[in-house]
């Protein structure tokens, strides 16, 4: 099974901040392969949502970045400031949370049905 | 390892510009991204150009330019909620702080003159700013922007002139003048014609034009009003003196 975009929209802000929280830096190919080799293929973070998203954590002051150039290419490199750490266990917390709560909900929906 | 040409970069690069990403940051991010991609899934015989277009493929799902626009909005979206609570708290501050300015105005109770000042200024000055700052982004067409923008200053001004009028500060008369003049003779016209050529919006506009005029005419007759208890007593004034 692989999960919908739709599902994911929510997270993608604390997957991307708890990968980079887990390494030194990455670039946005590596995050999408890592999750990708750490999910079983079961997520595929879609390139039209990484992008806006790492923009918008970059102008936050979660992420930093190092830009390295191949040639004609640039690389970007994301890392995590000292505010992005704080906000990766923040997030991963409340998600923790919102995860147990939504599978006690749909439980008890399922025990009266 | 297959390894990319600087023309197939400049290739590449062109393209997604082409297609709507106009921010350069994210062009690179783009082309390495592809970049990566191809070196990894092009096998030997298989056609540059072919692989590409099936890898840009996965980019979007009608265009690649959603990436940009995705981009755009979260950039420039980012206050927003931060704005709409801004909104919320400065106009519940103010009708609540008006409102007891006001009645204590008509009791005669100390202290109506700061109530009133500073609702009335959290009002022209906080809360009508930042509901055109989001109404704004929410409008397509220039012409409506500018209509608002109008409206809110106009709004604005004469808040300000009868906050001027009530503390007896010099200038409310002109701001009162030049508000409703605005208001009446460009304002409302060309809110007027805007919006009556819209299909959509025609009976709305038709509708909030009566009651628009509504409230002008009475506001002008207030100023008449205003004036004559001020005429009244200079009149009966020199009468006495007489």
């Amino acid at each position: 099974m692989i999960f919908s975009t739709e599902l994911l929209k929510g997270t993608l802000k604390t997957i991307v901040l708890k990968m980079l929280s887990d390494t030194d830096r990455m670039y946005g190919y590596e995050i999408t392969q890592r999750v990708k080799e750490l999910t079983g293929d079961k997520i595929q973070i879609t390139e039209g949502a990484l992008y806006p998203t790492l923009h918008a954590l970059e102008k936050d002051g979660l992420v930093t970045t190092q830009i390295e150039y191949l040639g004609k290419r640039q690389r970007k490199y994301y890392l995590i400031s000292k505010a992005g750490k704080g906000a990766a266990k923040e997030r991963v917390n409340e998600f923790t949370e919102f995860a147990q709560t939504i599978a006690t909900l749909l439980d008890i929906k399922t025990n009266m049905a | 390892m297959y390894c990319i040409t600087e023309e197939q970069i400049e290739f590449i690069l062109n393209d997604i510009r082409r297609n709507g990403i106009e921010t350069e940051d994210l062009q690179y991010n783009l082309l390495d991204h592809i970049c990566c991609i191809i070196e990894q899934s092009i096998r030997e015989g298989d056609h540059f150009e072919d692989v590409y277009r099936q890898v840009i493929k996965q980019f979007y799902k009608t265009e690649l330019k959603e990436i940009e626009v995705e981009t755009q909005y979260l950039l420039t979206f980012k206050n927003y909620y931060v704005m709409k609570k801004l909104m919320m708290i400065s106009g519940a501050f103010s009708a609540f702080v008006l409102l007891v300015g006001s009645i204590f105005k008509i009791m005669h109770w100390p202290g109506a003159g700061i109530l009133l000042v500073s609702g009335i200024a959290s009002f022209s000055l906080f809360f009508l700013p930042i509901l055109f700052l989001l109404k704004a982004k929410e409008l397509k067409s220039a012409n409506d922007k500018w209509i608002l923008g109008l409206g809110v200053a106009m709004g604005a001004l004469l808040c300000l002139s009868a906050m001027f009028k009530v503390m007896h500060w010099p200038g409310a008369n002109i701001m009162w003048i030049v508000g409703l003049g605005v208001s009446s003779l460009l304002l409302l016209p060309l809110y007027f014609l805007n919006g009556i050529s819209n299909p959509d919006k025609k009976l709305n506009t038709i509708v909030t034009t009566f009651i628009l005029i509504g409230v002008l005419g009475v506001l002008l007759t207030l100023t008449q009003i205003g004036k004559s208890p001020a005429d009244k007593t200079a009149y009966e004034q020199q009468h006495v003196e007489r």
